[in-house]
């Protein structure tokens, strides 16, 4: 009959008080479970969210579209650009373009793009688009490096004569010394490229575009050195800022830096703001926890005063009364928990995500809220939150009753009998 | 242990409290010496001091001023450690109220005392319910303290108090909360044990203070005197109390 078993069984003198106060720490131990679902659940959320948007930086030549043959706007980077930007930190990779434009009638101009076989197909356009799609052939290889080959645009392949069933037999003739209002003559030789793929982007002037490896274009072109474009892709979002600031310092005023802000205001408010709140939320549940304890126990060292000073009376320790009243508190809390993470498990879901909405989703940038008004709050819990509320809720009993066991230890044997 | 040498000596004992601004002298400059077995009964009117001076002796309060040695030992220097220790072996309390345990068993409230000293759970099992069984109360083993009469649970409280084998038994007005019968039959119970043993019992009742073998009569915290009962000449044991 040690000390842990007197404690275990002094839980159960008073069962409507010990069913009170297991509902009691169980509340704030539901409120820490959801906080904790609700703040998981955004991190997943935002994290999604966070690999589908934009964490890719563009470079051109300040105040120019950098596109090698456009009347006034024929300014590039230079090529030392390159590698600089490279050793910047956080900078997955980069994927230097060159851009040359090329009359057709109608509708006035077509643009070629020089680019790394392995790089991203992007489009010259104003968002519109998403990346090309190849319905025809197929895509570069890296193999494809310095070869005369290309993929071509639907709407281009269209005004080439070129069918999707002639994709890798058909050539289409690159001349330079072509001119347009907008584009100036270069006195270069043509060149014939074989078509190997041919792509549908869903717009207009997305599909007129030609695609070729950067070297292929350089000789073309004759554009030894330097680069129209340079794409800066960036490991997180979380970096975007810290790598534009680098990239401000190490170009300075070469170039324009074109951000996006979006993404990184994303990342800085909405998942910041939430984890923030639920953080707050979890630490207020775990104080109203502490302080259930602390009160329960405080009143069973007044109640039962002069039965500590029996014990002490007829030799029980100090540890003994320690143990004693720690095993209580430990047990009330643990009971608490185990009350809330059934009441998590049963209606989580639907409690969760009504306190979301209620709790959290007003405090959120207004332009963010659709994107969290289906968040999926779930009522699992791994066994690392099984471990992590366990290791809270005897923190809390022990946080939570060491003022009791003080006053307890403290109360001299006569002191703790004249107690009542 | 030296028959000659007393169980219990008090120096020059004072103990005060302080009631608001007004200190109260609860025992003054007492002396006494109590030897080895026997029962010794304290009596007084209300206020009078018996109730602390049981208190000092059994190390639950220290004296302003004084020594309170017991056993050898001076209690009221003695260590939280090194006190724990002389409640749980020298001394064991019997309480006006019964102070036992209200979620134990009569069986569990008697091997508590030996639990805390170590004793293993089959020993002190067995030697709970020998003593439980000596005071009749063999059939009451598994009953909490709320299936009791007055009379059992004091009966349970004499039996938990030398569960350790102590040499010193405190009683608080052992009979206060029961009636005639149930205070004779205490008595007599307390007479039984302490032919092994010193008991010292403070009582208001004057009837069976003069069972015990020595009656100190206290007044106003001082010894008013001391003297042998009727009882002394017909006990074995009488002989070690100072006439």
């Amino acid at each position: 009959m040690g000390m842990v078993i007197l404690g275990l069984r002094n839980l159960l003198r008073n069962k409507l008080r010990l069913v009170l106060v297991a509902i009691l720490i169980g509340i704030p131990f539901f409120l820490l479970l959801a906080m904790y679902s609700i703040g998981d659940a955004m991190q997943r959320q935002t994290a999604v969210l966070a690999e589908n948007v934009n964490t890719v930086l563009q470079l051109r030549a300040r105040g120019s579209m950098g596109h090698v043959n456009m009347v006034g706007q024929d300014r590039i980077l230079p090529q030392h650009v390159l590698e600089k930007v490279r050793g910047i930190e956080h900078v997955e990779h980069v994927e230097p373009y060159l851009l040359a434009m090329a009359p057709i009638t109608p509708p006035n101009f077509v643009m070629h793009v020089g680019l790394a076989p392995t790089a991203v197909k992007r489009l010259e356009s104003h968002g519109e688009a998403g990346n090309p799609r190849i319905i025809a052939g197929r895509d570069f290889t890296p193999e494809d490096a310095g070869q005369a080959v290309a993929i071509i645009g639907q709407g281009y392949a269209d005004w080439a004569g070129i069918k999707a069933e002639d994709v890798g037999k058909a050539t289409l003739t690159v001349d330079p010394t072509r001119t347009h209002p907008a584009i100036f003559q270069m006195d270069r030789p043509t060149r014939e490229l074989r078509i190997i793929g041919m792509y549908a982007s869903g717009y207009v002037f997305g599909d007129l575009q030609l695609f070729m490896p950067i070297n292929t274009f350089r000789s073309i072109y004759g554009t030894g050195e330097g680069i129209s474009w340079l794409f800066v892709k960036v490991d997180s979002v979380d970096s975007i800022s810290l790598v534009a600031q680098r990239l401000r310092e190490t170009v300075r005023d070469v170039a324009d830096i074109l951000v996006p802000e979006h993404a990184a205001v994303f990342t800085a408010t909405t998942s910041r703001t939430v984890t923030q709140i639920s953080g707050a939320g979890g630490l207020l549940a775990i104080v109203l926890m502490v302080t259930v304890v602390f009160f329960v126990l405080l009143m069973a060292v007044r109640e039962r005063a002069r039965e500590i000073g029996t014990l002490k009376a007829i030799g029980a320790s100090n540890g003994g009364v320690t143990v004693q009243f720690l095993t209580k508190a430990v047990a009330l809390s643990l009971l608490g928990g185990a009350l809330g993470l059934l009441l998590f498990r049963a209606v989580g879901s639907l409690l969760t995500g009504r306190l979301f909405a209620l709790g959290i989703g007003p405090f959120l940038p207004s332009h963010y809220k659709p994107l969290f008004e289906s968040l999926a709050v779930g009522n699992q819990v791994s066994a690392s939150v099984l471990l992590l509320a366990f290791v809270v809720a005897v923190l809390a009993a022990v946080i939570g009753g060491s003022y009791g066991v003080w006053l307890a230890l403290t109360l001299s044997p006569l002191e703790a009998m004249k107690h009542e | 242990m030296n028959s000659a040498s007393p169980l219990i000596q008090l120096r020059s004992v004072s103990k005060s409290y302080w009631k608001g601004t007004e200190s109260i002298e609860a025992i003054a400059e007492l002396d006494l010496e109590l030897p080895e077995k026997g029962m010794v009964a304290i009596v007084g009117p209300s206020g009078s001091g018996k109730s602390t001076l049981l208190h000092l002796i059994g190390a639950m309060d220290r004296p302003t001023r004084g020594e309170v040695v017991v056993a050898g030992q001076v209690v009221n220097r003695l260590s939280q450690a090194d006190l724990t220790h002389f409640r749980r072996q020298t001394v064991g309390f019997v309480f006006q109220t019964f102070n036992l345990i209200q979620n134990l068993t009569a069986l569990e409230n008697v091997a508590l005392p030996m639990e805390f000293n170590g004793v293993g759970k089959s020993e002190r099992t067995k030697r709970a319910k020998a003593l439980l069984e000596r005071f009749q109360l063999g059939h009451r083993l598994k009953h909490r303290p709320n299936e009791l009469s007055g009379g059992e649970m004091q009966r349970v409280a004499i039996a938990r108090a030398i569960a350790n084998e102590p040499r010193l038994v405190l009683a608080d007005e052992p009979t206060g909360n029961l009636d005639s019968r149930s205070g004779q039959m205490i008595y007599e119970r307390l007479h039984e044990i302490s032919r092994d043993r010193t008991v010292l019992v403070v009582t208001h009742a004057e009837d069976l203070a003069r069972l015990a073998d020595r009656v100190i009569h206290i007044r106003d915290g001082r010894l008013a005197q001391a003297e042998g009962s009727e009882a002394d000449r017909h006990r074995p044991h009488a002989a070690n109390f100072p006439q």
